[in-house]
């Protein structure tokens, strides 16, 4: 295809037969013989287009009409050259058009396709900032709840302690009440059966108060809700008042075997770190799920670091659940009975204080987890 | 681009009349037919039009031969001015030598002139060239309308850009066409006396290049 710019040929204006029909008609015309040539002749009449020769016209011995015969050939050739220009350039134009559409279109799919992955990551980012807000929220429910039972605890427990505290006075004060009155009763084997019940009565009595006292004096240690900055803490105490929590709670006597070693105060929140305790010990009480020893060891680690050892002989974890145990919300328990943040929340806490969490476990031979605690 | 046949030693090179619609580029062309005599001159094509209107483009081929049997040719072709035929435009500037821009001189089309000097800077670029280096001549055409816009005020604005000095026309009657045509020439022959060695290989100088091609009728 020639471009609508380059010189066309005579072909490329008339084809052969055209030409042929063109030249029969000039023929008849003048009626004297004539014919086309390629090549230059020197007795024959050049016919341009454009300034270009197409071709050369011959008629013999005919100079005038060969002349004319020729300016008739480029009369046509010049409308038929407009149209073929006016052709050619449209069909350029349609073309190049064309191309710049599918140039386009070929842009738009790219920038589509762009636009797609873009959506997809968008939508796996809000994903998971919506999987971070869910979790965030759940563990400010979870520390809300917390605080406000460790609020109720340390309001019991003050308004427990009064009454406590004069209940025990009374009791003792009755004890002796009673030592003085069983000294000015004459002898009867029936009395002093009665007094020395009495008097193991108020005994009883009295260290059942001391035992209240001590709940009460551990409640106000794991609510600790006044304290907001890293204080002292001696964990080996920590975790004496959160057994004695869980002792309460627990419906059945939990065997724990103490292995404490004498260890430096860490900087911490006490509440939370009775927190994590209390968290890896009630997994342990549920692993053992009946009779079973509890271990907690206590010891100064090399690098001041500081370790608590909490083994059970229970259940185990399995293989596949253990590398989950931190995630929140991952829970084997019945639906109801586990928040799933646990060992999540004991973790954060760890974190918080530059400390670490690690579980070991083999189903049917038990769980160990060692808290590592950095000390400064 | 000139578009060299060596075995033909045939020259083609391609000056093009851009410019806003109406501002009478089709004009300069028929007068261009009419006024020269140079040594070469085919027929004026005027492809189609409506309302007298340019659709594709018209086409002027004239041209030379040397001494040294150098055929030497350039087709001066027109484009549509009007917005909607760009494609057309742009496929007729496609390897221009060089451009004629015909602005209108009326006040109220110096907007058109602008967005239209704007689309030729804009096309050349498509077409991979650079204006700043084409050799281009401004033509204020229509300077007989009432309220053309003052010469000096036209000259002053072009002043510092490769295109000054500007020609002013008055193609309807032929005033300012042969110059802006001669100026073109001036502009055009450098780049290709370099290129083809006009003056050294086929003994066309400048002064011969711009006259035997611009000869105007009746002589000069």
């Amino acid at each position: 295809m020639l471009g609508f710019e380059d010189d066309p040929r005579l072909i490329d204006l008339l084809p052969i037969e055209r030409q042929q029909r063109l030249l029969q008609l000039l023929q008849a015309l003048v009626a004297l013989p004539l014919s086309l040539h390629e090549h230059y002749r020197d007795d024959a009449e050049p016919v341009e287009f454009n300034l270009e020769t197409l071709a050369w016209l011959h008629c013999p011995q005919q100079p005038q009409v060969q002349q004319a015969a020729a300016r008739v050939l480029e009369f046509v050739l010049f409308y038929v050259g407009k149209y073929r220009l006016a052709a050619n350039l449209h069909h350029d134009t349609t073309e190049a058009s064309f191309a710049e559409l599918q140039r386009q279109h070929a842009a738009l799919q790219a920038s589509e396709a762009r636009y797609r992955v873009l959506s997809a990551q968008l939508q796996t980012q809000v994903d998971e900032q919506v999987k971070v807000i869910e979790q965030a929220q759940q563990q400010l429910y979870e520390t809300a709840r917390l605080r406000s039972i460790g609020q109720l605890a340390a309001g019991v427990a003050h308004e427990i302690n009064n009454p406590i505290g004069f209940i025990a006075s009374n009791l003792r004060v009755a004890g002796d009440y009673l030592d003085e009155l069983s000294a000015s009763l004459p002898a009867d084997p029936a009395c002093d059966l009665l007094l020395k019940d009495f008097k193991d009565l108020l005994g009883e009595s009295l260290s059942g108060t001391q035992r209240i006292a001590g709940i009460v004096t551990d409640l106000k240690t794991f609510s600790n809700i006044d304290q907001a900055d890293f204080v002292p803490c001696d964990l080996n105490a920590l975790i004496g008042t959160t057994c004695h929590l869980l002792q309460a709670e627990s419906s059945q006597a939990l065997h724990i075997e103490l292995k404490l070693s004498e260890m430096p105060h860490l900087a911490g929140y006490p509440a939370k770190i009775s927190q994590v305790f209390y968290n890896v010990l009630d997994n342990a009480v549920k692993a053992l799920g009946g009779p079973g020893t509890i271990r907690i060891t206590s010891r100064p680690g090399q690098d001041s670091v500081l370790e608590v050892i909490i083994e059970d002989n229970g259940c185990g974890i399995p293989a596949e659940d253990l590398s989950r145990v931190f995630e929140p919300f991952f829970t084997t328990r019945p639906v109801g009975s586990g928040s799933g943040l646990g060992l999540s929340v004991a973790r954060d806490i760890m974190t918080a204080h530059q400390g670490e969490i690690l579980v070991h476990s083999r189903v049917g031979t038990g769980t160990r987890v060692t808290l590592r605690f950095l000390c400064h | 681009m000139a578009d060299y046949l060596a075995h033909e030693r045939k020259l083609t090179l391609k000056v093009v009349y851009y410019g806003p619609a109406l501002s009478g580029k089709t004009t300069n062309l028929m007068q261009l037919h009419t006024l020269l005599r140079p040594q070469r001159k085919g027929e004026l094509m005027v492809l189609e039009t409506r309302d007298d209107r340019t659709l594709f483009f018209d086409v002027l081929p004239i041209g030379l031969r040397s001494e040294n049997g150098l055929d030497l040719r350039l087709k001066l072709y027109t484009v549509p001015g009007q917005v909607q035929h760009d494609s057309t435009r742009k496929a007729v500037l496609s390897r221009a030598d060089g451009v004629i821009f015909v602005a209108d001189s009326q006040a109220a089309q110096q907007d058109n002139n602008a967005n239209a000097f704007d689309n030729l800077a804009d096309n050349l670029q498509k077409l991979g060239m650079d204006i700043e280096q084409l050799p281009l001549v401004v033509q204020f055409n229509k300077r007989d309308v009432p309220g053309a816009v003052d010469e000096e005020g036209l000259q002053a604005r072009w002043r510092d850009t490769p295109w000054a000095p500007l020609c002013m026309a008055s193609a309807i009657s032929g005033q300012g066409v042969v110059e802006s045509f001669r100026l073109l020439l001036e502009r055009l022959y450098p780049a290709l006396n370099r290129e083809y060695q006009l003056a050294d290989g086929e003994g066309i100088d400048a002064a011969t290049f711009v006259r035997q091609l611009s000869m105007a009728e009746g002589g000069s």
